[in-house]
């Protein structure tokens, strides 16, 4: 066993930092408390190269390993950037933008991926549906098929990105009869007639990535727009489970070391009953707490990304372990953190304020705890 | 990185596991709640066994393998918990206090027959407050013509009613000093055998030393500060670490054999999302606390400046982790569960010991807290 990064991937993690810190953290606050997408500090982090980091240099990427890339999620949550702006991230790195590598054509890569990369482009996936979220195979869109393409008509919803998406990534049923098998994906640009996307929900936290409804009404696409096989589309959403575990929860790992830098210096500098309050045990157990919890879920996160490094097919137990802990066991610690803020723990200036909003994504977001659980159950 | 193990490793703890077939695991339950002898005696027999297997040299060789020592230690700690921290405290605590700290002397005379397994060996520390963080040590050893005269009296000395050599941490004039005494040595009291909440199968007492001689040759030290002392500490911990995740997957074992044989409205329990949910928890808190545990072991192999913190932040997890698990597992095996002698009810009354034992819970986490805020 090993648990060591490389020096290589250690300068780069604080590469991130060194660059998050300086152009993205001053305008995080801002963007969460008016629920604003950042598209500045998006296009920043394109043109540093963490959106398209694991893509081939040809495509406009780095070539970097899975561990990287799950290294540079946790860079930006220990910098500080925001749950929304790393979600927004994430869900057009790993969930449109590896999609379409994945599983497309040459030519939808060469279309697509480098502007990607860049951030010229703005990414989103369309799974779930206002009546089909954990019971994914339930979903009614439907992608009727013609000569010259397909008709896509239903709903999507809670999607991210999908107010700022110039590229969808949308599941739907090509056989209606059938459940996970009748399922084929598609790319949806934007303006296409007959899509569109619902207005901006206003969310507890996450605030400045933006979420809707797609809607498809008649909605035709040239046949070309298909991803891969038709009916493949079940495999390929579960696919980006490896990514969902690894890089795009490492910034909720991150943003945890970020939150605990917080509370050591809010725990240094308040003074109560005449000494500084990280002079009392309940103070310092809570630090601990927030340790512990970061230190455990890491090594979970890393497991994930070095055995896709590996070529291991995705062990789906240790998968949906790591969420499972991340989403369920995080929350507890994010709340030691705003008791320990007191007050002004209470209040929007103060990140713990943020990052507990934030975290209460991770139980919820890209399979519920409840659907981990589901799965280890089946599994064990 | 890489988080397999490596051939190694697996080889001995397949090794490990294989001593132990099912008249013997048969036999280990019974080790638990009998007389001392009769404990005595069957250590005697297993350290005989695991000697011949290789187990009893890690920790006591120069060999910096904490990974590969964890290893060993879960295969052992998930088949018997008392026989397990037996042993380690014999070969780990009392038997590495020797190898790291004493002279030749004392290696040639103790070391050889230790990793033969033909010796039990004791460490007694704690005093009465069993806080040696805050409360200094009243033990002392009094220098005499050919040696020294050690008095003082311990609180809870693991392996103390069946021990052959029991090192007793004491104050000298120069700083601290560990005193290897014989068993039988005058002076030297050993106490009732402890009744406990669990580790039925361990053997805890007092021992009390008043004027007990013991030659110059036979002192390990003295030593200026604590340093040892702490040393000492985390190789406590890193056992009980270890033994907590022997619990956790005894624990596990159990719980999820019954959920999958006992039925219920005809389908097996495990199928109810209030017994497939828990178990889900617990293979996550399973998962975690072993990747934890060692993490934190390959840590203190490669010398990590975050070492310390790091054990900590495994010992307080994997151990408060282990009576989550076997609470889980003692409900789901609901009226079974209840029963004196099965692994749940057990790993339950067992895992209080690993949060007490060592450094507490309690001060882990200020030790913790310590080290995150830079102090």
């Amino acid at each position: 066993m090993d648990f060591a990064f490389t020096e290589e991937q250690m300068m780069f993690k604080d590469q991130v930092i060194r660059f998050a810190t300086r152009e993205i953290v001053p305008r995080a606050q801002e963007h969460d408390l008016k629920g604003e997408f950042d598209f500045k500090s998006f296009r920043r982090l394109g043109e540093f190269g963490v959106l398209g980091l694991h893509f081939p240099e040809g495509l406009g990427g780095s070539d970097a390993d899975v561990v990287t890339t799950t290294l540079a999620g946790e860079a930006l949550g220990e910098a500080g950037v925001d749950g929304g702006l790393s979600l927004a991230y994430g869900a057009h790195t790993f969930l449109c933008a590896d999609t379409i590598f994945a599983h497309g054509t040459d030519t939808q890569r060469g279309k697509y991926i480098p502007k990607l990369c860049s951030g010229e482009l703005i990414g989103c996936m369309g799974l779930t549906e206002p009546g089909a979220g954990s019971d994914v195979a339930s979903m009614t869109t439907h992608a009727q098929k013609r000569e010259d393409g397909y008709v896509l008509n239903g709903n999507k919803m809670f999607i991210t990105n999908g107010p700022i998406a110039d590229v969808a990534v949308v599941y739907a049923k090509t056989e209606k009869d059938q459940k996970h098998t009748g399922i084929s994906a598609f790319i949806v640009e934007k303006g296409t007639p007959g899509f569109s996307a619902g207005k901006n929900l206003n969310k507890m936290g996450v605030r400045s990535s933006h979420t809707s409804e797609l809607i498809f009404d008649d909605c035709k696409i040239p046949k070309e727009n298909l991803i891969g096989q038709e009916r493949a589309g079940f495999l390929m959403a579960m696919q980006t489970v490896e990514w969902d575990r690894s890089a795009l929860m490492a910034p909720f790992v991150g943003g945890m070391t970020y939150v605990l830098n917080k509370c050591v210096r809010y725990a240094r500098e308040r003074q109560q009953f005449g000494r500084p309050i990280s002079q009392f045990q309940a103070i310092k157990h809570k630090l601990a707490d927030i340790k512990i919890f970061i230190e455990a879920a890491r090594s979970l996160v890393y497991r994930i990304a070095w055995s896709k490094d590996q070529g291991k097919p995705l062990n789906h137990l240790e998968a949906a372990v790591a969420k499972l802990f991340i989403g369920d066991w995080s929350l507890g610690p994010a709340n030691d953190a705003v008791t320990l803020h007191g007050g002004y723990g209470y209040c929007h200036e103060y990140d713990v304020e943020r990052a507990f909003r934030d975290g209460r994504l991770a139980p919820i977001g890209g399979g519920t705890s409840e659907i981990a659980k589901m799965i280890i159950s089946k599994l064990i | 990185m890489n988080f397999d193990f490596g051939e190694t490793e697996k080889a001995i703890c397949e090794k490990i596991k294989g001593l132990f077939d099912a008249n013997s695991r048969a036999s280990l339950a019974n080790l638990e709640s009998v007389d001392v002898n009769d404990i005595r005696d069957a250590t005697m027999k297993w350290l005989r066994v695991l000697a011949q297997a290789g187990y009893l040299t890690p920790g006591l060789d120069d060999r910096k393998n904490n990974v590969g020592l964890t290893a060993i230690q879960e295969s052992l700690a998930a088949i018997s918990p008392s026989l397990f921290l037996t042993v380690e405290v014999t070969a780990r605590i009392f038997g590495r206090l020797v190898a790291v700290y004493g002279t030749s002397d004392q290696k040639d005379e103790i070391i050889p027959s230790l990793q033969e397994g033909r010796l039990i060996g004791a460490v007694a520390i704690s005093e009465d407050t069993m806080n040696i963080e805050n409360d200094p040590l009243n033990a002392s050893g009094v220098n005499n013509d050919d040696g020294f005269l050690v008095s003082g009296s311990k609180g809870h000395v693991v392996n103390g009613p069946i021990a052959d050599w029991i090192a007793v941490a004491a104050k000298t004039g120069d700083g601290l000093a560990f005193f290897l005494v014989k068993k039988g040595t005058k002076g030297l009291a050993i106490g009732q055998r402890l009744s406990m909440l669990g580790y039925d199968g361990l053997t805890i007492s007092r021992v009390s030393l008043e004027n007990c001689p013991v030659p110059s040759n036979c002192i390990i030290g003295p030593f200026n500060g604590e340093e040892q002392l702490k040393t000492v500490r985390t190789w406590e911990d890193q056992i009980l670490t270890a033994s907590s995740l022997g619990l956790i997957k005894r624990s596990l074992d159990v719980a999820l054999k019954f959920a999958k044989g006992h039925r219920s409205g005809n389908k097996p329990i495990i199928a109810y999302q209030e017994v497939g949910f828990k178990l889900a928890e617990m293979a996550t808190l399973f998962q975690t606390a072993r990747l934890l545990a060692y993490r934190a072991a390959w840590m203190a192999e490669a010398g990590d400046r975050e070492a310390a913190v790091l054990a900590h932040c495994a010992k307080v997890f994997c151990t408060e982790s282990a009576e989550e698990v076997a609470s889980h597992a003692l409900q789901i095996l609901g009226g079974q569960g209840y029963l004196s002698g099965n692994p749940a009810e057990e790993a339950y009354r067992d895992a209080k010991y690993l949060q007490i034992a060592g450094t507490s819970s309690e001060i882990s986490r200020m030790k913790i807290a310590d080290g995150v805020l830079g102090d």
